[in-house]
């Protein structure tokens, strides 16, 4: 879990005369599918996902009503009912497997770091800016909720460089809303920049 | 009352650092080496590596200047980084390299020798790489 | 020779000036995207998806071909200089390639990676132009039951070959094809898991789901485990060999090429254990055997060639039946479908020029990718200095466009957060993505399929599994299904060595941990 802190490296601090810390190795393979006990119960939670979306498929397909046309045994029924059930199997199966301690493993990357845990408070900010944009787009129009998902994201993901940022999140909103626009002939939401653009 | 320099692996870097040990010869000082970055980029160019790091502190070893080094990376900027070090340390000088910048990339990029120099609390010494 | 005169005509396609542009800017495109940390091919793809809403299918697939082509060689640029595979399919270039580069053979290293690919994928794409003709003589028979059979075989190879647990790809299949399902039944006519939300009705977007899974997703997934500390990038000026490099080249080039390109268009998935294949082999043969685990250059041409002759494998299977392999291919083919066209059989009589043209431009992408890489290693290498926050909200952002654009409603910004929301958590609790996409795209199909040959059969089950054909697919699924475990087992009891499947896979005790879910970064 993290801190919430934007630090995530810890800073050598200076030690003796000709002393150094070593960089920090770049964690490319970690180990980290063995993780302790805590974690278990959200691998249940895949298990609980998986069997609430089987069920829905099942009820859903129960609801279905078949041609009097259909033939044989396979109507409009059938084919939910069997990713209902193939997700209900998975759900029982994956339960099994993870009270014999199996753990999904983690997705590593050329990017990842899977030292430290997910960090929530970048996540949360993401989602925010998201949110922000499909709240605003309608209102404020693309240039300028386009403008507040780049900004609120470069700020989510650690940069500090406000000035430089706004103006970089607005040469890429309202470029884009040219390029669509006279490129593609797609008209995004113009919203208070209208009679500007 | 040590003297700080920040190191980056340039020309300019590389001046700034002779300079330095310079100094704290001349002043009898103990040296402190900086090399900060951001970490925000798969590659970052301030970043010493571990070959150019070792080979940095072999030049302070033979130089026979007290000192000590620190590598850190930290999500704030370099410029901010070599001033929290002159600050704890109650640096005496600061040492930077500097290097010609047009006001447009300085203006979208930042300046970390223009930090530096406006707002450190002792002096500062800024060093160009040689010109050959 | 039916597949040569249709090039020719191909290449009148491909090599008029608009057309010709659009190739330059997909493997200009793809390559850059490629080199930048995080960005694959299947997520470029899929980031580029809204233009098919305006674009003509030709120079969609063409412009999408480059990416498909440099999407891979930008890959094993930062492998060599790195060591940070970013498709799995450049995991084995890493270990020799980097080597090589810390040596200070760099420039030989991107040679190697560069010409390797440029001869397997032109050999590749030859062979794509040879069988496709070929197959698609011999699918022109194949019925619904047959086609049904394939596509089981697809998901079944998807989900068991690649992975490391059965059962997290089985239920990322079940996810794929319960977001496929979503929408009106094509034969009743009803709403099946719509929730009553009209603008379900349609079926959620394929641009969407995609975007979501592959863009969103994974830009969430690495922005909440970003890597903080810089990698130490190898100094190197260019990229060039000497006449011993060529020497020792050119034969695991043409070797890597054999396998991949069989290994790519078979539905067993991907470049992953080709490439590892190739390795193995290079390692067997080469006449320096002590180079090997220290940077040796047979060890990078071998898995490169291979890596790129098992992608023009892929579109083997994805042009002429509509099976896709790999992430990237499945993104392609929801591209096709987008502009209504469903690739399969009859896809070379009804589009003719789309595909041979496509075919030729893979030709020209490829020369273009070599004449741009070779000179052009150290513009590359500093596409790696962009700082991250920048680059994800990039994603984000044009991940954002695409999906608004699909239907200019917030509705699907919605989906797409929900999507995306999937897509973290499928990484986080190791859910491969891969099975999920190709579910999605071709879970729908295979349900008109298996309905075709049950109407057929009058609603008897042996409808499915009547032919010659289909039995045969049935007995290499069975033996799929069983063989892995029975093998495993027998070597348990043996008390052999540790578990080789693939994702195990150790070369000189240095464990690989390739991702086969990583296809689609």
């Amino acid at each position: 879990m993290s801190t919430g802190k934007d630090t995530v490296v810890p800073s050598g601090t200076t030690g003796g005369p000709g002393a150094s810390l070593p960089p920090v190795p770049p964690d490319r393979v970690p180990d980290a599918t063995r993780d302790s006990t805590s974690k278990n119960y959200s691998e249940y939670g895949v298990a609980v996902l998986l069997l609430a979306l089987g069920v829905w498929a099942i009820t859903d397909a129960m609801s279905l009503t078949d041609l009097a046309s259909s033939k044989g045994p396979v109507g409009a029924k059938t084919v939910p009912m069997l990713v209902g059930g193939l997700l209900v199997l998975m759900a029982i199966l994956l339960a099994v497997d993870i009270a014999r301690g199996g753990r999904g493993e983690q997705e590593g990357g050329e990017d990842v770091d899977l030292s430290h845990g997910s960090d929530w408070r970048t996540i949360g900010l993401l989602a925010g800016a998201f949110v922000a944009n499909a709240l605003l787009i309608e209102r404020i129009g693309w240039p300028l909720s386009g403008a507040i998902l780049f900004f609120g994201t470069t700020y989510a993901l650690g940069s500090r460089h406000y000035v430089r940022n706004a103006i970089i999140s607005l040469v890429m909103s309202v470029g884009s809303w040219y390029l669509f626009y006279a490129g593609l002939g797609i008209k995004l939401p113009v919203g208070l920049l209208k009679g500007i653009l | 009352m040590p003297i700080v320099v920040g190191y980056v692996p340039s020309p300019e870097g590389r001046a700034a650092l002779g300079r330095a040990i310079e100094e704290a010869r001349l002043r009898g000082r103990r040296l402190v080496v900086v090399n900060a970055s951001r970490g925000d980029a798969l590659v970052d160019r301030r970043h010493a590596s571990a070959g150019e790091w070792e080979s940095v502190q072999q030049q302070l070893s033979d130089s026979g200047v007290e000192f000590e080094v620190t590598q850190q990376i930290e999500a704030r900027d370099p410029g901010d980084q070599v001033l929290d070090v002159a600050q704890q340390t109650n640096a005496e000088l600061i040492v930077i390299g500097l290097r010609r910048r047009t006001p447009v990339g300085k203006l979208i990029m930042g300046s970390q020798a223009q930090t530096i120099l406006l707002e450190a609390d002792c002096p500062v010494l800024a060093v160009k790489a040689a010109t050959s | 020779m039916d597949g040569i005169n249709s090039l020719i005509e191909g290449f009148g396609t491909a090599l008029t000036p608009i057309n010709l542009l659009y190739a330059f800017l997909g493997v200009l495109l793809g390559t850059a995207i490629g080199v930048l940390p995080g960005i694959g091919p299947a997520m470029t793809i899929a980031l580029l998806l809204p233009l098919t809403y305006t674009l003509e299918p030709t120079q969609a697939f063409i412009m999408f071909a480059g990416i498909y082509y440099g999407g891979m060689y930008g890959g094993s640029t930062t492998s060599i200089l790195l060591n940070t595979p970013g498709e799995s399919a450049s995991v084995i270039t890493a270990i020799e390639g980097n080597l090589m580069a810390k040596k200070g053979r760099a420039a030989a290293a991107l040679a190697t990676a560069a010409i390797g690919s440029f001869i397997a994928g032109t050999i590749g794409t030859l062979g794509l132009a040879l069988l496709a003709p070929v197959i698609v003589k011999l699918a022109v028979q194949m019925g619904a039951p047959d086609y049904f059979a394939v596509m089981v075989l697809a998901f079944i190879a998807v989900t068991t070959v690649l992975g490391s647990s059965k059962v997290r790809g089985l239920a990322s299949l079940g996810i794929g094809l319960l977001i496929g399902l979503v929408g009106i039944d094509p034969t009743s006519g009803q709403q099946r898991l719509t929730l009553g939300i009209p603008e379900l009705a349609d079926g959620i977007d394929v641009v969407v789901v995609a975007v979501g899974l592959f863009a969103v997703g994974e830009a969430l997934w690495v922005a909440a485990h970003l890597r903080r500390s810089p990698l130490e990038i190898v100094k190197f000026d260019g990229a060039s060999m000497n006449r011993k490099d060529w020497s020792r080249s050119w034969k695991p080039w043409l070797r890597g090429t054999a396998i991949g390109f069989p290994f790519g268009a078979v539905p067993a998935g991907g470049a992953e254990i080709p490439t590892f294949l190739s390795y193995a082999m290079e390692k067997k043969l080469t006449k320096h055997p002590e180079e090997f685990g220290k940077g040796a250059i047979e060890g990078v041409a071998g898995p490169e060639a291979t890596n790129n002759a098992s992608a023009a494998g892929g579109l083997v299977p994805l042009l002429t039946l509509g099976i896709p392999t790999t992430a990237t291919a499945a993104i392609m083919l929801g591209a096709f479908q987008s502009y209504g066209i469903q690739p399969g059989p009859r896809l070379l009589d009804t589009q003719p020029e789309l595909v041979w043209g496509l075919i030729a431009s893979l030709f020209i992408g490829n020369t273009i990718l070599l004449a741009l890489n070779l000179p052009l290693a150290g513009v590359w290498a500093k596409l790696l200095r962009i700082p991250r926050p920048y680059l994800y909200a990039g994603i984000l952002f044009f991940a954002s466009i695409g999906a608004y654009a699909a239907n200019n409603s917030t509705f699907d910004l919605w989906l797409l957060i929900i999507i995306g929301a999937l897509g973290f958590f499928m990484r986080r609790y190791g859910l491969p993505v891969v099975p999920a996409i190709i579910a999605i795209i071709l879970g729908p199909v295979a349900e008109e399929q298996m309905r075709r040959a049950l109407q057929i059969s009058n609603g008897e089950l042996s409808g499915l599994y009547n032919t010659a054909f289909s039995q045969v697919v049935y007995v290499v699924i069975a033996l799929l299904l069983v063989v892995p475990p029975v093998v495993r087992a027998v070597r348990k009891r043996r008390g052999g060595d540790s578990d080789n499947g693939p994702h195990g896979l150790v070369v000189d005790d240095q464990p690989l941990h390739a991702h086969a879910n990583q296809e689609g970064l």
